[in-house]
């Protein structure tokens, strides 16, 4: 019973086993719950743009058919590249290429291919849903005429350019198996190296040092930043590391074979470029110092390690919500309200920035570090403040007084 | 200090202190546990404000001049501690550092407080190997070794058996007479302090209730030592 009520007693235990489970899960299944709702409005809005080389009255009544399912429009170009420019106009994901001899064969009953691109667009789970929408019309279609009537041919357009014979679902899946790492390993570095920069202020109040250093004739904001110095040595080492790791890990993907497709990340444009890595490695640096600014805050307030660590655990929320949301879903797929919270925990940058570097949209990527900043900024002020006054030495955040909404400041008199 | 209060929340650690210690001598403040001594050496130490009233070490404020303070001063907490994880002498190194001017100023520090604490070879090993009485002795050493105009230290022998109190008193006498150093400390230890101090300030609630000489307060109320001064001023005796 003694060491039941120990370990429940231990706020670190409590929260980091109890509560934060209890919270993070339903918020997580809130959020698959939405993005199944949205898959599911999605398939019934799939667009198509139809670029039809055929004049034949079979190819007006397959379009007649897809229209039965899809919203299709009829694309005013020759080739799928003029087409593909011409799918934003129409929030078309898919494009649906017939050949010139498509009424001849079906009339014929002989085999004919028709080409389905979809937009790669980085939406995690809900990518491909058009893709499969196309895929049950298809064989719908086959099954009313004939047994592999249409055969078809699947590709993807990336970035705006069509690449041919890459099937966009088995590119999805790859791309979410990939795409799991960056918040793992994020969620790994932050809660980390917040371990180590709250340890580093709580150690000189555990074994009594502060007191003699904050006499010493230095600047209080020296102090603060020679303990954020080794922190930040540590997070541009993690950031390095990060970085040399992830690159390898992309590398790796060059030439994989899946579902039967041989995809290239490389040669399909699906890594970030050398400035999408810097970007990357920025926004990475920043958000670790931010948070092990407010690792150092927060020890401030705590008496020792354990407490100190205790502390920083309950900010591993903010972490592990973004990176386990975002590692499955795209944010723009997310209700506006969401994206914004997603956005304003600069936590999430990071995971962000990866997936906008690699589609090109630096500019989401520079907004984020950009906003990091400026959260570090105010961490850093309000930890200078705090290094320049006695509470330092003098705050003491009590749980049990948080829970009932105090604070207490108590002193050795 | 003059007419110092310091109130944490509802608490009155300070209630209007004043004192004067004299340059060059031991002064002393005594008073039991919650007393205020911390307190009234934190804030001389510029660690933490007064509420009201002033405190000027060597005619300088010591909140409008924090940072000239902290020039002229070390500090010795009462539960300080080292660094774990460096040596006794790597440890001196990196406090001699902020006030040393040159690395020969730091190197004759630290020779300094190698001579002062007496650890001989046993600076080398880290401090985490030391016992309590090594570590205040080390500790001692490092608040006299830059040869401050004040050294405020907080029960210096706090907690340290007969012979490791008997060798820290020495030290900080022996420094003073030496090296013109001006020392503020506190004690609950009456009789400790009764050998040390040229004069001491018997604290209660944060109020002085008796300054004096040692010998004079004795005299002045009929006592054989400073423990039975303090039980007659605050009438528990």
């Amino acid at each position: 019973m003694k060491e039941l009520k120990e370990l429940i007693r231990d706020p670190k235990i409590l929260v980091g086993m109890i509560v934060v489970p209890l919270i993070l899960f339903p918020i997580l299944g809130a959020v698959m719950n939405f993005s199944v709702e949205s898959a599911k409005e999605t398939a019934t809005k799939t667009t198509a743009l139809v670029l039809n080389h055929d004049s034949g009255e079979n190819s007006t009544q397959f379009i007649d058919y897809l229209g039965d399912w899809l919203r299709v429009f009829k694309a005013n170009a020759s080739t799928v590249d003029e087409a593909v420019q011409q799918m934003a106009s129409y929030n078309a994901t898919e494009l649906i290429e017939i050949p010139q001899d498509f009424s001849q064969n079906v009339s014929t009953n002989k085999a004919v291919e028709v080409k389905f691109y979809s937009i790669y667009s980085g939406a995690g789970l809900l990518e491909g849903i058009g893709s499969s929408i196309v895929d049950s019309v298809v064989v719908q279609f086959n099954r009313n005429a004939a047994p592999d009537l249409i055969v078809a041919e699947k590709s993807s357009i990336i970035k705006g350019k069509a690449v041919e014979n890459v099937d966009p679902r088995a590119l999805s899946s790859l791309m979410i198996s990939q795409a799991v790492a960056l918040p793992v390993t994020m969620m790994i570095m932050l809660t980390y190296s917040m371990q180590i920069a709250a340890t580093s202020v709580a150690m000189e109040k555990e074994e009594k040092t502060l007191e003699t250093v904050l006499t010493l004739p230095m600047d209080r904001f020296a102090i603060l930043m020679g303990k954020l110095s080794g922190s930040i040595i540590i997070a541009g080492a993690a950031a390095a590391a990060y970085m040399v790791g992830f690159n390898y890990y992309m590398g790796s993907f060059s030439g994989l074979s899946t579902g039967g497709a041989n995809l290239d990340l490389v040669s399909l444009g699906l890594v970030p470029s050398a400035f999408g890595y810097l970007l990357l490695g920025i926004s990475l640096f920043i958000t670790l110092l931010s948070a092990l600014a407010l690792a150092v805050i927060l020890s401030a307030f705590a008496e020792d390690v354990r407490s100190a660590q205790s502390l920083v655990s309950y900010v591993y929320p903010l972490v592990f919500i973004p990176s386990l949301i975002l590692m499955y879903v795209d944010i723009n797929m997310l209700p506006i309200w969401l994206r914004w919270i997603l956005y304003a925990i600069p936590f999430s940058q990071p995971i962000i920035a990866s997936k906008a570097v690699i589609m090109g949209d630096y500019l989401t990527a520079g907004l984020g570090i950009a906003y990091v900043v400026g959260f570090t900024l105010v961490i850093m002020y309000a930890a200078s403040r705090l290094f320049a006054t006695e509470k330092i030495l003098t705050a003491k955040l009590k749980l049990r007084g948080l829970r009932k909404g105090g604070r207490k400041s108590t002193e050795e008199t | 200090m003059k007419s110092v209060v310091k109130l944490f929340g509802s608490i009155r650690a300070l209630d209007g202190l004043s004192f004067t210690v004299k340059s060059g001598g031991i002064f002393g403040l005594i008073g039991p546990n919650g007393a205020g001594k911390t307190t009234a050496l934190r804030v001389i130490c510029t660690l933490i404000l007064p509420t009201s009233g002033e405190a000027k070490v060597f005619g300088v404020d010591v909140v409008d001049g924090a940072d000239e303070v902290r020039r002229f001063i070390t500090y010795l907490p009462e539960e300080a501690g080292a660094y774990r994880n460096l040596s006794g002498w790597e440890y001196l190194e990196f406090m001699g550092s902020f006030v040393a001017k040159s690395k020969d100023d730091v190197r004759q520090m630290v020779e300094e407080a190698a001579e002062i604490c007496g650890l001989g070879d046993r600076l080398k090993d880290r401090a985490k190997t030391y016992s309590k009485g090594m570590k205040r002795r080390l500790l001692v050493a490092r608040a006299l070794m830059s040869k401050p105009k004040l050294a405020v230290l907080d029960e210096p022998t706090s907690g340290l058996d007969v012979l490791h109190s008997y060798h820290v008193r020495t030290i900080i006498k022996r420094y003073v007479q030496e090296q013109g150093v001006t020392v503020l400390l506190s004690s609950h230890n009456m009789l400790e302090v009764e050998h040390l101090c040229d004069r001491v300030a018997l604290l209660s609630k944060g109020k002085i209730v008796a300054e004096g000489e040692p010998q004079e307060l004795k005299q002045r109320f009929e006592s054989p030592n400073l423990e039975e001064v303090f039980a007659k001023v605050v009438g528990f005796a």
